[in-house]
């Protein structure tokens, strides 16, 4: 007989315990104390009471409100019929719209924002410098003005949507075929079968999606601290910013983030509500692959659509940051005649910020994605086979950091992380904590959902010939979660280089990453440089997905599929 | 109501051909089993039928219209014909009641004849208890009767089963067979059945086609392919049987490792090679020689199995050639000692040519 050996899976739980309790409850403990605390730190409702009653924390809450609806209603109008279009129809150059629908993820949203303050400034702005052209309309008249809420909420929407998007046609690619096909056999025509069966399946995605949307411009700092200050009106995020300035009032910026904390939650119980006892989970045996629907005559105008639809977050923009970029006014349409290296030159030559912002970026990413994947990897795992009595908590702090907005957490941290036993500020730590905190939800999703598909039953065989649950984990879970971990790290290394609203509370001047790098630009007005970085930005993300592309999907994805 | 008619039907993908040249009628009210191995073209054909996919070549006429050509293909929402999943195919977000009312809700029936006909038909299938529950909450067994009467409340000329039992237990399938045959008799629709299963070909069809590489390899009744089957692949998928190959004596009498075995089926040419099937049920097994009967072979036995109401031996002829056997479970003989095996003649099929092993 030998010996039992020793199984890894106690302490390796009770460490994802403890990192989870350093990174997410300490500093909403600190923020929760400091919302009911007045300055000298006694207790007090006093900060509440202002948030409800000033006006200038009143407009803020209405504003946010109203961005959060509207995204998400937009959002889900948007992508919607798009995903059907792309998963489901037989329109041209439905792959190729996936792609550029990824592609224009890579942006962060305050790139957008940059970008379509170059498009649609009421003056500089280059499509009313067109409008003007082309109509003759006098100087101070503008077709789009960027600084009202309608323009922001327009850019929210343009790099929100894709996350939708993305949700609602992978739905459709793994929804059932002969669930359809069922329909149709019963008479119902190609539109009814959408109308009755599809669209209601898609639902539960789709009402997800509504929910990330929400979310999403919830929490959105970078875009409203472009266009909302300019154009005179708050934001949460950016009030919760503004009171950081000087004299800082951590207290009320505390009290301002617990009603959303409050509402994330209830959102999240009220989408399982709705769902209900429904079991979307797909019934029976083998499904065949879904038929495509043919558009006939519609099969262009539906392209077309699609691909104007995409100038939106990615033509118009690019077109305006690669303008920027290579023009030596900004504001100005670049000819080969003026076309300039000028900016090149002055970020990366003459800049003295660029590159240590560069290479802090590029260590955090890689770092947070790494540490982050494997914390998600490893509370998913516990979740989803219920491994341990206390699952349900682990599933909450790791969803929990939905319901915290970045620059919120960004406060949280640097009140709890300023004092003894862990004073990490002023380093990268407290950084590489904020980003994989910011991250864990997202990549903790992916994972979940990627073990719901891998049948317990493939780990039970492997520790009935008696291996430990992590040995288990790693030999043969992992392995068919390849193309799942490759992917979630990528989304993490992406999210990272585009995360601005924890990184501009916690940076120091040793600490700067290359989205705070232009975030100060945009303060001191240098466009041209700001349109560099950017592009820089864009490119190494974009390498790190087509690299992730090669590497996690393909074969293995395939492998996959054919096992589920 | 109508028949349903495939003429030399066709269907390749790239370059593998699925279905190759099928032609089957099936009359008004005929319950038709395509049976075969997997990747034998069944479920191609099925699909075809069913308008999912488009023939390369050939037509299907259902009355007098032609519903599928390489030209033109009528969608399947066009058919009036109904169809069983293997899945099931059950919409999750709909009741039982929902899915079953679905095709009347499509038909744009009024709520009085719609609430009236899914009575009917929950009541048939024996669902009224679990009309408002969702297909997560039901089991296999009911789960398979929702999608029946989901099928059947339509009344469809047609009704199409993709192999509707593959995903039940052994008992439950039994009784469902039973239930297929049962509302087909009652509503008799044109019906054609996509199985793997000969005993659930057995018990329902009224033709069966037993199907191989695309093609239709026999068609005829369960009795005709049950007791003539014309080639080696038939005689082995339907109810086992030993292939014997030998040298044709004269018109009627082989060779098989010297021993001289009359066979029906069809008159040899003397010197021919020839395949013969005797099924194991019709091998006799003595331990002693039969005194001057002809068509005996002497053999030994190799193992033999006992399964409750019949053994199934193994035993090795005098040129090595294994056969099985199944006989009564009284007949108890140890390995290793001689047995004569006795093949009546009417039961030793002479296969077509071609065929031999």
């Amino acid at each position: 007989m030998t010996l039992p050996r020793f199984d890894l899976s106690r302490p390796m739980i009770g460490a994802v315990v403890a990192i989870l309790a350093v990174m997410i409850v300490l500093p909403v403990g600190w923020l929760v104390v400091y919302a009911f605390s007045d300055k000298a730190g006694n207790p007090t409702l006093a900060n509440f009471v202002t948030l409800f009653t000033d006006p200038s924390f009143e407009d803020p809450l209405i504003t946010t409100l109203i961005i959060a609806f509207s995204t998400s209603a937009i959002c889900c109008v948007v992508a919607a019929p798009l995903g059907w279009l792309v998963a489901r129809t037989d329109m041209p150059l439905a792959r190729t719209f996936r792609v550029l629908v990824m592609a224009s993820l890579v942006t962060p949203p305050f790139v957008g924002a940059i970008a379509w303050e170059m498009l649609a400034a009421p003056n500089s702005g280059l499509l009313n410098q067109i409008w003007r052209t082309v109509t003759g309309a006098p100087a101070d008249e503008a077709l789009f003005d960027i600084y009202t809420l309608t323009g922001l909420i327009f850019t929210i929407v343009c790099y929100t949507f894709p996350y939708v998007f993305i949700l609602v046609a992978n739905a459709l690619d793994r929804m059932p075929g002969e669930l359809e096909d069922a329909s149709s056999m019963l008479g119902a025509g190609t539109w009814a079968t959408a109308r009755r069966i599809t669209i209601p399946l898609a639902l539960p995605t789709l009402l997800a999606g509504a929910l990330i949307a929400f979310l999403q411009a919830l929490n959105i700092f970078g875009s409203p601290a472009i266009l909302a200050i300019p154009a005179g009106f708050h934001t949460l995020t950016t009030k919760i910013w503004s009171l950081f300035e000087f004299p800082p009032k951590p207290e009320l910026a505390a009290a301002t983030a617990l009603p959303l904390l409050v509402l994330t939650v209830a959102l999240l119980r009220a989408q399982s509500l709705v769902l209900g006892r429904r079991s979307y989970a797909v019934l029976g045996g083998k499904y065949g692959a879904p038929r495509l629907i043919r558009l006939g005559s519609l099969r262009i105008p539906a392209a077309l659509l699609a691909m104007a639809l995409l100038s939106l977050p990615l033509f118009l923009p690019y077109a305006a940051l690669f303008n920027t970029a290579f023009s030596p006014i900004s504001s100005e349409f670049v000819t080969p005649a003026t076309f300039t290296l000028r900016n090149v030159f002055f970020t990366f030559g003459q800049l003295s910020s660029t590159m240590p912002a560069l290479v802090n970026t590029l260590e955090l990413a890689t770092l947070s994605a790494t540490v982050c994947g494997l914390l998600a990897l490893l509370v998913s795992y516990i979740v989803a086979r219920r491994a341990v009595r206390g699952w349900p908590v682990l599933n909450f702090l790791a969803t929990a950091p939905l319901a915290i907005p970045g620059i919120v957490l960004g406060v949280g941290l640097f009140l709890a992380y300023t004092r003894p036993p862990l004073t990490l500020y002023g380093t990268i730590w407290i950084l590489l904590i904020a980003f994989v905190t910011i991250e864990l939800p997202a990549a903790y999703q992916q994972f979940r959902s990627a073990f719901h598909a891998v049948h317990p039953e493939l780990e039970e065989a492997g520790r009935m010939l008696g291996a430990t649950r992590v040995r288990t984990l790693w030999n043969i879970t992992g392995p068919l979660l390849r193309a799942s971990i490759v992917a979630t790290w990528c989304f993490v290394f992406v999210g990272v280089i585009r995360e601005l609203s924890a990184a501009v509370i916690l940076f120091t001047s040793e600490t700067k990453v290359v989205a705070v790098l232009i975030f100060d630009l945009k303060e001191s007005g240098d466009v041209g440089a700001i349109a560099v970085l950017s592009l820089t930005i864009v490119v190494i993300t974009a390498f790190v997905l087509a690299l992730a592309n090669r590497l996690g999907s393909g074969r293995d994805a395939v492998r996959l599929r054919t096992l589920a | 109501m109508a028949s349903v008619e495939l003429k030399a039907l066709g269907k390749r993908f790239g370059a593998a051909t699925a279905v190759d040249g099928v032609s089957l009628r099936i009359e008004h009210g005929q319950l038709v089993c395509l049976l075969g191995p997997s990747g034998c073209g069944k479920t191609t054909t099925l699909r075809l039928i069913a308008g999912f996919i488009e023939p390369s070549a050939g037509e299907i006429v259902v009355g007098n219209k032609i519903l599928s050509s390489p030209a033109r293909t009528v969608p399947p929402e066009g058919r009036n014909m109904s169809m069983i999943f293997q899945s099931y195919a059950l919409w999750p977000h709909m009741t039982v009641a929902e899915n079953v009312a679905y095709g009347l809700r499509i038909r744009r029936m009024d709520a009085a004849t719609i609430a009236a006909k899914l009575k009917a038909i929950l009541s048939t299938t024996r669902l009224d208890a679990l009309a408002g529950r969702y297909p997560g909450e039901l089991s296999g067994g009911q789960q398979q009767r929702v999608s029946l009467a989901r099928a059947l409340v339509v009344e469809p000329e047609t009704l199409l089963l993709d192999e509707p039992l593959s995903n039940l237990d052994a008992n439950l399938r039994e009784e469902m067979r039973f239930e297929i045959r049962r509302l087909h008799d009652q509503y008799r629709y044109t019906t054609v059945y996509v199985t793997h299963d000969q005993a659930e070909a057995m018990t329902t069809a009224d033709l069966i086609a037993v199907m191989n590489k695309g093609r239709i390899e026999q068609l005829g009744t369960p009795k005709e392919i049950y007791e003539r089957p014309v080639s080696a692949f038939v005689a082995r998928f339907i109810g086992g049987s030993n292939i014997l190959e030998g040298k044709a004596l004269d018109a009627e009498r082989v060779s098989i490792g010297g021993t001289a075995l009359r066979t029906t089926g069809r008159p040899l040419r003397a010197g021919e090679t020839v395949a013969v099937s005797v099924r194991q049920h019709d091998v006799g097994l003595q331990t002693a020689a039969p005194a001057g009967s002809d068509n005996v072979l002497h053999a030994t036995v190799a193992r033999q199995v006992f399964l409750g109401g019949y053994r199934d031996y193994t035993v090795v002829l005098d040129d090595k050639t294994e056969m099985r056997a199944t006989v009564s479970a009284d007949n108890d003989i140890p390995p290793g000692r001689d047995v004569w095996l006795s093949l009546p003649a009417a039961k030793c099929r002479a296969l077509m040519e071609g065929n031999t092993p």
